[in-house]
């Protein structure tokens, strides 16, 4: 056989000369005319119930445009994110899956460290961040539970109402009654260990980031967003959160800083910012 | 205030608050996003720049530190269609994959060729212990600053 193009050759990679010489296209160096930049307020407890938020001198602060808090949210019945994976128990009840709002509203409770409770949008980066130092948040902080093998003893403090024990589903694969007994039956020797799997922690080197674009005359919108699952990202937020028909929503994936199955998600931040 | 910065060999004046960091002055100002930024806690090294040839993290470093003085960046690595030898290392030894921490790899290994033009493997994985990898492994990126320094050439 004669010489072929790439069988057996190394092939040099076609994006490597724009990320060796500056020319990548990472979603934050993506700018719009008129971009604007969101802050997202986050709460600083791992449960806690929201009695209520002040946001008067946050909203006079300079540069900001809009101040939404979990209460905006409720009021104009924006849905949650979805689990984009159906599992059952064991017994075949589907699993129990609590609500997942965008920001938690006053009456409701702080999920984890970090659940977001409003979003600050000003015209600088640092202008959002100051004002959303601005904000007050007046937290009933409760008792956490952050170890899985805690979380399922009588009396932990539950992380969902929906989720007796703290427990969405409880899994298995094969068929343990007759093979494994089976062959457990006829062992010679069996031993038995207690596997703990491990937290999983996929941790790419650029951050989660999201660009909103909304062109009002031909009422479209365009997310630009680190991604490795934009038509999933797409169908999710419009299906199940926005209401929207997917022709009007593109999703575009620029250059991606690593992902390593973190970025398949759909994140609650590209529904903020597709919002209009 | 004012500051003047030499970036890239070329001359600039604006102002800036006192706490505008010098990565954003490059980003957002310049539009130079060559240089990133990975985790704003100076852990990461993806936003890598020389200050008078010297590796810094650019995030780490308020613009005003840089008045009257001269930065580079990835994108003033290559001299016009002639990429920097570590440029080429990086492409031939396959030294990324994402190319997100790249631009900073090749700025702090700039760094080290420029005082130690023959660095030991050991010496190597030392300049790289302010710099992340998360996709490609160390091992190629090493690579690559070896094939730089076996085909240097008067820059």
């Amino acid at each position: 056989m004669g010489d072929t193009q790439y069988i057996g050759k190394s092939v040099k990679r076609v994006e490597d000369k724009r990320f060796i010489t500056g020319q990548g296209r990472y979603t934050d160096d993506i700018q719009l005319p008129g971009m604007v930049y969101a802050h997202i307020v986050r709460s600083p407890y791992a449960h806690a119930k929201i009695n209520s938020f002040d946001i008067a001198s946050a909203q006079s602060a300079p540069g900001v445009i809009a101040i939404f808090t979990g209460d905006d949210i409720k009021k104009a019945g924006m849905g949650g994110v979805p689990c984009g994976w159906q599992l059952h128990f064991k017994n075949g009840d589907p699993m129990v899956e609590p609500p997942h709002p965008l920001l938690i509203a006053s009456g409701d409770t702080a999920k984890h460290v970090g659940d977001g409770v409003a979003v600050v949008i000003a015209d600088t980066r640092a202008n959002a961040r100051d004002a959303a130092d601005l904000i007050y948040v007046d937290y009933e902080v409760f008792d956490a539970v952050t170890a899985a093998a805690d979380a399922v003893k009588p009396g932990a403090p539950l992380v969902h109402e929906s989720a007796p024990s703290n427990i969405c589903f409880d899994w298995e694969i094969g068929n343990p009654k007759a093979e494994v007994d089976a062959a457990m039956s006829t062992a010679h020797h069996i031993t038995k260990i207690n596997y703990r799997n491990q937290r999983l922690a996929p941790n790419a080197i650029e951050p989660r980031c999201a660009i909103g674009d909304y062109d009002g005359a031909n009422d479209r919108y365009t997310l630009y967003t680190t991604s490795q699952n934009p038509h999933l990202t797409r169908l999710l937020m419009c299906a199940f959160v926005l209401g929207l028909p997917e022709n009007k929503v593109r999703v575009v994936a620029p250059d991606v800083g690593g992902g390593f199955g973190s970025k398949i998600y759909h994140y609650i931040v590209s529904v903020h910012l597709v919002s209009k | 205030m004012q500051v003047s910065i030499t970036v890239n060999g070329k001359s600039f004046t604006h102002d800036v608050e006192a706490r505008d960091l010098l990565v954003f002055y490059l980003r957002d100002t310049l539009r130079l996003t060559g240089t990133h930024v990975g985790c704003d806690t100076s852990s990461c090294g993806a936003c890598t720049v020389h200050l008078d040839g010297q590796a810094v993290k650019s995030c780490t470093v308020l613009t005003c530190q840089a008045d009257g003085r001269s930065v580079t960046t990835i994108e003033g690595m290559a001299n016009g269609d002639n990429l920097h030898p570590l440029q080429e290392g990086f492409r031939e030894e396959h030294g990324l994959q994402c190319g997100f921490c790249t631009p900073g790899m090749i700025m702090v290994a700039a760094d080290l060729l420029e005082r130690n033009p023959n660095p030991s493997e050991h010496e190597i994985r030392e300049a790289l212990e302010g710099n992340y990898c998360r996709c490609t492994g160390y091992h190629n990126i090493i690579r690559a600053i070896q094939y730089a320094a076996s085909h240097a050439v008067a820059a």
